[in-house]
């Protein structure tokens, strides 16, 4: 890995090892309340301060970020399991498959996908992570398959792979060692930005109420923040930082896969 | 070809491609609203549970299941669901009796269309006022890198991060804009929250508006409006912009569903009545008809303003008339 890939990354590891470093310095589960502190100013003894009913603000973001990060990784890497294979596959088989899939991901990826979760949410009593997750990984498939697609289009007629059937590889290993390789770079990209996007979405389904149960989302910061806009506008500013902090890293660290130009 | 007949085939193709783009449209809300339905009948749980809460007595639930027809096949059910959809009648709202759950959405759809609707010309114009201003001739180098780095940063700002902490900045702190749920904040009021809303439709439409017209900039056409001597607004206003319309509008396009999601978190801030509140109140009472109604309402509102957008591509760039 050059130097410039370790600086892509290094957003997201600071952003994990500062979350980690704040969920032991916190040493109390995010949960905990302690009504006599409520909205309290950063202090030596709450670094960020509380939130509403005393929560110690600096537990509830670092295990709301984690959280953020866990799920993002885990979404985007089903979703990238998933697509490429199918991407891949629709451009090899050519013909009707291919024209399906295309337009199934065109369809997917015209969804207002905010408005989806929010309908297919409500089928279920209070929202878990599971739940969540696999809302999100409902169209998050279809960027990832496109790009396959596109991309193993473009390969199909390069002039190495014509070479490697020509010379008599079979079909999996025209696969598996010249077009594989080709396509991951190109669609790893993608990982990046899926993962921001599902960072932003769980904070903004929380933001509107249709977070997890025990709140410790950065959404629900959010939402504390601007009920108590008056009172104590640390928490809002707080809130807003971890949101941008934990998006923009998963963003940066997407950069980091880019294949190399050579 | 005499005139009038070459019109006939220009009419045919529009025909044919608006008649192509209807299906497409079409196909989409149909495919968001049977994902819906399937959501609320085919998870694990009972909806007739869901509406009534755990302490329900087996009479009610019953009844509950009779008036959303729980208890006919799923087949025959989604049959009903689709025919009800095409007359715009997914029967009456379960929390306000005698009120039919499209009534209160058609209610609440001209606000949040209202809303999304300014967002969208605040948002294009002003990215096309940037990414003009900084491809002509009248920003120095220094300020035109400058104003592309910002861009991007915006662009990649999520709303819900930098919505609240503005509307902080602006209505508390400089009490430039009215406190979030003030309720005569009448037109100041909804041009804070299209504006805010607006803001990344902006950066991305500056974005890609300003790659399209680096792209024009070395094309033939201007290089001889600028031998003809026009000057650099005219070069750039009359010339170069119609021919980046396409890419603006499909990065319009594709930034809507965005705009509607963010348009429910804007709703639920500022407490303005509208869609997103809406599906949010029928969430949180189950109100199964309002919800199914109302994410219905958003994808037609979805693909009404994307074939809105094509249209508008299609009146500015001659090159799209031509079916190329």
């Amino acid at each position: 890995m050059t130097r410039a890939r370790w600086l892509d990354l290094a957003p997201l590891l600071l952003v994990i090892a500062a979350s980690a470093a704040g969920v032991l310095l916190a040493g109390a589960p995010a949960a905990r309340l302690d009504p006599a502190r409520a909205w309290c100013a950063p202090s030596s003894t709450r670094l960020l301060g509380c939130g509403e009913a005393g929560v110690d603000l600096l537990a509830v973001v670092s295990y709301a970020a984690l959280r953020a990060i866990a799920l993002a990784v885990t979404v985007s890497l089903l979703s990238f399991v998933v697509g490429t294979p199918l991407g891949v596959a629709a451009a090899l088989a050519r013909g009707r498959f291919e024209r399906v899939v295309e337009r199934g991901c065109d369809l997917v990826q015209a969804f207002p996908t905010f408005m989806l979760a929010l309908a297919v949410l409500s089928a279920v009593r209070t929202p878990s992570r599971l739940h969540i997750g696999a809302v999100f990984a409902l169209t998050s498939w279809a960027p990832f398959a496109r790009l396959a697609l596109a991309q193993t289009r473009v390969l199909r007629g390069a002039a190495f792979v014509e070479a490697a059937v020509a010379l008599g590889r079979g079909r999996v290993g025209v696969l598996v060692r010249h077009v594989m390789p080709n396509v991951l770079g190109v669609v790893a990209v993608q990982l990046g930005s899926t993962g921001a996007a599902i960072v932003v979405s769980e904070a903004a389904l929380a933001f509107v109420g249709l977070g997890p149960r025990d709140g410790v989302s950065l959404g629900g910061v959010l939402d504390q923040g601007v009920a108590a806009m008056l009172r104590a506008p640390h928490v809002l500013v707080i809130g807003a930082a971890a949101v941008f902090a934990t998006s923009t890293a998963m963003l940066a660290a997407g950069r980091a896969l880019a294949p190399e130009v050579r | 070809m005499p005139r009038a007949a070459a019109r006939l085939l220009t009419l045919r193709r529009v025909w044919r491609a608006v008649g192509g783009r209807l299906a497409e449209s079409a196909s989409v809300v149909l495919a968001l609203a049977s994902l819906v339905f399937v959501a609320l009948r085919v998870l694990p749980g009972d909806p007739a549970r869901l509406v009534l809460g755990d302490a329900a007595g087996a009479a009610d639930l019953a009844r509950v299941r009779a008036t959303l027809h729980l208890d006919e096949p799923l087949l025959a059910q989604y049959g009903r669901f689709l025919r009800g959809l095409s007359r715009f009648d997914l029967g009456d709202s379960l929390r306000r009796p005698g009120t039919s759950a499209m009534a209160r959405v058609t209610e609440a759809l001209a606000p949040t269309a209202e809303l999304a609707l300014v967002a969208v010309a605040i948002g294009a114009l002003s990215g096309v006022v940037v990414a003009v201003a900084a491809s002509g001739p009248w920003l120095s180098p220094r300020a035109r890198s400058w104003t592309d780095r910002g861009l991007i940063v915006a662009a990649a700002s999520p709303l819900v991060a930098f919505a609240p902490v503005l509307t902080w900045l602006l209505a508390v702190r400089v009490r430039l804009v009215p406190l979030p749920g003030d309720p005569d904040a009448g037109a100041s009021g909804l041009l804070f929250a299209s504006g805010l809303l607006a803001i990344p439709l902006a950066a991305h439409v500056g974005r890609i508006a300003r790659a399209a017209l680096t792209d024009v900039a070395r094309a033939p056409f201007l290089m001889v409006a600028v031998a003809k001597g026009a000057g650099p607004g005219r070069v750039w206003i009359v010339h170069a912009l119609p021919a980046v319309v396409g890419p603006i509008v499909t990065v319009v396009a594709t930034q809507l569903g965005a705009l509607l999601g963010g348009a429910v978190v804007l709703e639920r801030m500022f407490e303005r009545w509208g869609l997103g509140t809406l599906i949010l109140e029928a969430y949180a009472t189950r109100d199964l008809p309002v919800l199914e109604g109302a994410v219905v309402a958003a994808g037609l509102l979805f693909v009404g303003a994307q074939a809105l957008g094509e249209a508008v591509h299609v009146a500015v760039d001659p090159r799209a008339r031509e079916g190329r």
